[in-house]
């Protein structure tokens, strides 16, 4: 069973990392921005696993974004490790505003981190020296100069990233630590756990992986500005991915973010000026009807067979 | 050296004083009770004694080392465990699971040790059928689950906060032969409790709290018989 399970991914490995042999570029370029969007929320699912709920990750996606670019522009890094640098950025800013941000909690926290994102996106705007100003800052080129299959395979390295954080997560002591303090964080520190360090810890990685998404965006397209790379889609569009696709899981924001991303494409195309009400639609029917989401809702249909 | 021992413990809540002054001993390996009227302030003294509340004044110490200032994960990996009043399982998580919570980061196991102590601990409870989800779980179990979860944290001292509670007299009767159980292991035991019976049979020693205050301290026998604790359980004669 197991085995079988492990040929499954490696299979599933070798198909995505030849997508680009049989699909064109239009196709690709779909997929790029569904793994963009995929990254982002499991990063968001993963700081839900311990009870708190981010609306900051556009912020610290636009952060990421902007150091890779201003890096790679200002200091002739080379782009792939400006884009690491930007996750490291982001990571590095999560953990000095974590320290203060993670005293608080529930919708406290949730809302600062809106607060957080739009403060971000204020200061960029008014540093026109640095940051290029409202107009933002265009790249000497698109990474890879637009070689598509190339870029494509930077953002399955990204959303790799993702998914491999997120397992990780769930198959160590993290998982007991987020689990527990998210029930109750009284019974978590009465068995030991360092509520405030692992918190720090999970905003910390989940705000680098957003970074990184981020700056392997801005290289994508060569150009960062306020409204551009600070779009509050990369806060709203992955919560509702991972909310229909399911919570506190692996596959549910990977097939939150397969789906919806599928469905946004298609609609965009039908329906040029209504399709995010269709979009909300959908998402308001997911939360009514499955709340556990298309994962959660599939994994208990088959526990109930299985006791049956 | 006593085992624990506060000095002039105190926690107020706004002008309420949960605790007011409370100074008193633990003596290795005994079973204290501690007894009282509803709001007399005995949970309060678990979990100021476990970190969750800071006292107001007052210090406390834990084998000669002052513990006034840690925090409770700290106080937990010392050897200070405890249940709680009203259960609190761990939802998401298997019964297994939830005992492991304790051995992971109470002692700081790795995941396959922490996964064998949890078994041993789960058969020690007669818990059966341990991958089992806790929706499954009657209420007993429940509770019984709780006490595998704070031992697996491994606890030099261990506060059982209404254990008893809800629970039919045969289950008692396995509660009172599962706590000396446990104290066999060498393990301290504080016991809040307000079924008499269980008391008699199980402490050395009890503490009477009353307003926040120690009004009585001796052998079962003694501070039943002291008319400050029948006043405050009975109220003034008339």
């Amino acid at each position: 069973m197991r085995n079988l399970r492990y040929l499954l991914y490696i299979a599933i490995l070798i198909v995505l990392i030849t997508l680009p042999l049989y699909t064109g570029v239009y196709l690709l370029n779909v997929t790029d921005i569904i793994l963009i969007y995929l990254a982002l929320a499991l990063s968001w699912d993963i700081l839900l696993r311990s009870g708190q709920i981010s609306f900051g990750m556009a912020g610290l996606f636009g952060v990421g974004g902007y150091a890779a670019g201003l890096i790679h522009l200002n200091a002739g890094v080379n782009p792939l490790i400006s884009i690491v640098m930007g996750g490291l950025a982001a990571g590095l800013l999560a953990w000095l505003i974590g320290m203060a941000v993670l005293q608080l909690r529930g919708m406290y926290f949730a809302i600062v981190t809106l607060a957080l994102a739009e403060i971000f996106r204020v200061i960029v705007r008014n540093l026109p020296d640095l940051t290029g100003g409202p107009e933002g800052t265009v790249l000497p080129s698109a990474i890879f100069a637009g070689n598509s299959t190339k870029t494509y395979w930077l953002v399955l390295v990204v959303a790799l990233v993702s998914v491999i954080a997120s397992e990780i997560f769930r198959r160590t002591r993290i998982h007991f630590a987020l689990t527990s303090i998210r029930n109750d964080e009284v019974v978590a520190k009465s068995s030991g756990i360092d509520v405030f360090k692992y918190l720090v810890f999970i905003f910390v990685v989940t705000s680098a992986i957003q970074g990184l998404t981020g700056g392997a965006y801005a290289h994508i397209y060569g150009f960062v500005s306020p409204e551009g790379s600070f779009s509050i889609d990369f806060t709203l569009l992955p919560i509702a991915m991972a909310l229909l696709g399911g919570m506190h899981s692996t596959w549910g924001p990977v097939v939150g973010a397969v789906v919806l991303g599928v469905i946004s494409e298609f609609l965009k195309l039908k329906i040029p000026y209504g399709h995010l009400l269709v979009y909300g639609l959908i998402i308001v029917i997911a939360i009514l009807f499955f709340p556990q989401g298309i994962v959660g809702t599939i994994g208990q249909k088959l526990k109930k067979a299985h006791r049956a | 050296m006593p085992f624990l021992k506060t000095e002039n413990l105190t926690r107020h809540f706004g002008g309420i004083a949960a605790l007011n002054h409370v100074s008193m001993e633990f003596r290795e390996h005994e079973i204290l009770g501690i007894i009282g009227p509803n709001g007399a302030g005995k949970t309060t003294f678990i979990n100021v004694i476990a970190g969750i509340y800071l006292p107001t004044e007052g210090k406390m110490y834990f084998n000669g080392q002052n513990i006034s200032d840690l925090p409770a994960h700290k106080r937990c990996r010392l050897g200070i465990a405890r249940t709680f009043q009203l259960v609190r399982p761990l939802q998401g998580l298997s019964l297994l699971e939830n005992v492991m919570v304790g051995s992971l980061f109470g002692k700081g196991f790795g995941q396959r040790e922490a996964r064998e102590k949890a078994i041993a601990l789960c058969e020690f409870l007669e818990l059966s059928d341990i991958s089992r989800d806790i929706t499954r779980m009657t209420a007993l179990e429940i509770k019984k689950m709780e006490i595998a979860h704070a031992l697996a944290t491994q606890p030099k001292l261990l506060f059982l906060d209404e254990v008893m509670a809800g629970l039919n007299s045969d289950e008692t009767m396995e509660m009172i032969a599962l706590v000396r159980r446990i104290h066999s292991r060498g393990i301290t035991i504080g016991i809040v409790e307000h079924v008499m019976r269980v008391i008699k049979e199980l402490t050395h020693r009890v503490v009477v709290l009353d307003w926040g205050e120690v009004i009585a301290e001796g052998p079962y026998e003694e501070v039943s018989n002291d008319p400050m604790v029948i006043t405050a359980y009975l109220g003034e004669e008339a």
